[in-house]
């Protein structure tokens, strides 16, 4: 089974890209492959022109991974430090501390931090080589709502400097309100490319919302136009993609009541493109 | 070569009290406790009992420091360090260098210590050319044990590697004679001694005090042992780096 295939994306220098996916969609993966620390199966991985390890060495790419591949009695100081005194043209790590809001981290040993304080750690080391381009595998695990939202300024004081970020994500909203473009995963492959208002707009359909009392569930699931079915109670939930006909047959044939009638936000229209997908596949 | 990671694994290390302690203070004691009223007594070779048991003694200082900077390998293979440093310009072959480098950084206090303790408290005297050289075969006898504390970091866990590393050295350091002078052992313990590489290690260093000058066979088989062990611990990185 091949974890990615195939997927051809192009970034612009100072682009801020989200990659969207549910678990085991490929985003890990792409972005080992990136960093070249999982080789592709056929095919070969360039970036800035030159291979990951390159790349790397010219301090062009900074990343942070998911959990982990820190040593836990190492000071904050010692971690940035280490990163910073192993690239050609780093920052000074005291600078990559203030930035990632650690500035007073810098004498605690690693294993004593909270895990949004860890986050912004590697945050740090990701920055402190200034980079062109910082990869982040879901970033913000572990972080509450308020470390979030400080995390992503942080980030945005990065990416108004020129720097082009790639993050993988599993939050819609994050996605939805950081990244200037939205490249969404499933099974290996693109599904989706583009800003997210794009996104919502290529998926058509409405979502109705109505109180059926012994609703035939069977009769409206094979409705010409319904995609999917759901029940809360009495309340039935329809994915519709011609809703007005729907609509129609609800009035015309139920007892339904309190009907409401929305347009897809960003989760409805991932999980209208995964599904094509699925049925595609 | 690049420091910055010599420089970060020092700093932690000093940190460490549990190895300082092992490291400076058990070969320093050990000293004290045979090394001092030797009232003048000669070994055969005719060097004093005060500066045999004390080249012994920093020896012993030497090997055990190296051989622990090759436990703190185990632990950052096992966390997923060594993908994070894949992030950076460090290739494979400078962090072992570093490694490396580390043991023979940290097998210098223990030899000062030991030869400082063997002035003050043992009444040793040697000439500027015999301390240069008792000096050097002892530090860079550390270089056979920096292997192998390499070949250990590669294969132990997190969990096994401070009692391998601990054991492997109080046997080597017991079996080769750095504790005890095999000289004053039976037939049998003087094989066994020869089989382990802390008996030339400590052979060199203390040839380097008698009349006859150093001991060129034992320094030929410090040499090997250095090679076998340090091919050994290639392998073994490189076979972890390939997995990894």
């Amino acid at each position: 089974m091949q974890a990615v295939a195939g997927v051809d994306l192009i970034i612009g220098s100072g682009e801020v890209v989200a990659i969207l996916g549910p678990n085991g969609a490929g985003k890990s993966t792409t972005i080992e492959m990136l960093l070249g620390l999982v080789r592709p199966d056929h095919g070969s991985i360039q970036v800035y022109g030159q291979s990951p390890y390159d790349a790397i060495a010219a301090g062009r790419v900074g990343a942070m991974l998911q959990s982990g591949g820190i040593i836990e009695d190492a000071k904050v100081g010692e971690l940035v430090g280490l990163v910073a005194g192993l690239h050609p043209k780093p920052m000074p790590a005291h600078e990559a501390l203030e930035r990632a809001g650690i500035a007073d981290l810098g004498d605690r040993v690693f294993r004593t931090l909270s895990g949004g304080q860890k986050q912004r750690v590697r945050f740090a080391m990701a920055i402190v080589p200034q980079p062109d381009l910082i990869v982040l595998d879901e970033p913000t695990t572990g972080m509450d709502v308020e470390t979030r939202r400080a995390f992503w300024q942080a980030m945005h004081a990065e990416t108004a400097r020129g720097r082009t970020v790639l993050f993988a994500t599993h939050y819609l909203d994050e996605a939805d309100s950081y990244a200037d473009r939205v490249v969404l995963m499933r099974h290996g492959r693109v599904v989706a490319d583009g800003t997210a208002s794009e996104i919502k707009a290529g998926v058509s359909g409405r979502t109705i919302r109505a109180t059926v009392p012994d609703a035939d569930l069977g009769r409206l699931a094979a409705l010409d136009g319904v995609r999917t079915v759901e029940t809360r109670g009495d309340v039935v939930l329809l994915q519709c993609a011609d809703s007005d006909r729907v609509l129609r047959h609800l009035l015309d044939h139920t007892t339904a009541h309190d009907i409401e009638v929305w347009s897809p936000d960003l989760e409805d229209a991932v999980l209208a493109l995964s599904d094509a997908e699925e049925a595609v596949a | 070569m690049n420091l910055a990671y010599l420089r970060f694994d020092l700093r932690r290390m000093v940190r460490n009290k549990r190895l300082m302690i092992f490291s400076i203070l058990m070969p320093l004691a050990l000293f004290l406790v045979f090394g001092t009223h030797t009232e003048g007594a000669r070994m055969d070779t005719g060097i004093t009992a005060a500066a045999y048991v004390m080249v012994s003694m920093a020896m012993f200082g030497s090997m055990s420091a190296a051989m622990s900077s090759g436990g703190a390998i185990a632990t950052e293979r096992d966390g997923g360090w060594n993908r994070t440093l894949r992030l950076t310009p460090l290739k494979p072959y400078a962090y072992v260098a570093s490694k490396v480098l580390l043991s023979l950084v940290l097998a210098i206090a223990p030899l000062v210590a030991v030869f400082v303790a063997g002035v003050a408290a043992g009444g040793v005297r040697l000439d500027t050319g015999q301390w240069t050289m008792v000096a050097l075969t002892s530090w860079l006898g550390a270089l056979p044990f920096a292997g192998l504390g390499l070949i250990i970091g590669y294969v132990a866990t997190p969990d096994s590697v401070q009692p391998i590393t601990g054991l492997t050295t109080m046997m080597v350091a017991a079996f080769g004679g750095l504790w005890l002078p095999v000289e004053n052992m039976p037939d049998v313990m003087r094989d066994i001694a020869r089989l382990t590489p802390a008996y030339w290690t400590g052979q060199t260093a203390r040839s380097t005090l008698t009349s006859a000058g150093i001991d060129s066979r034992a320094l030929l088989v410090v040499l090997a042992w250095t090679l076998v062990l340090g091919y050994i611990g290639l392998r073994r990185f490189r076979a972890d780096t390939a997995r990894a």
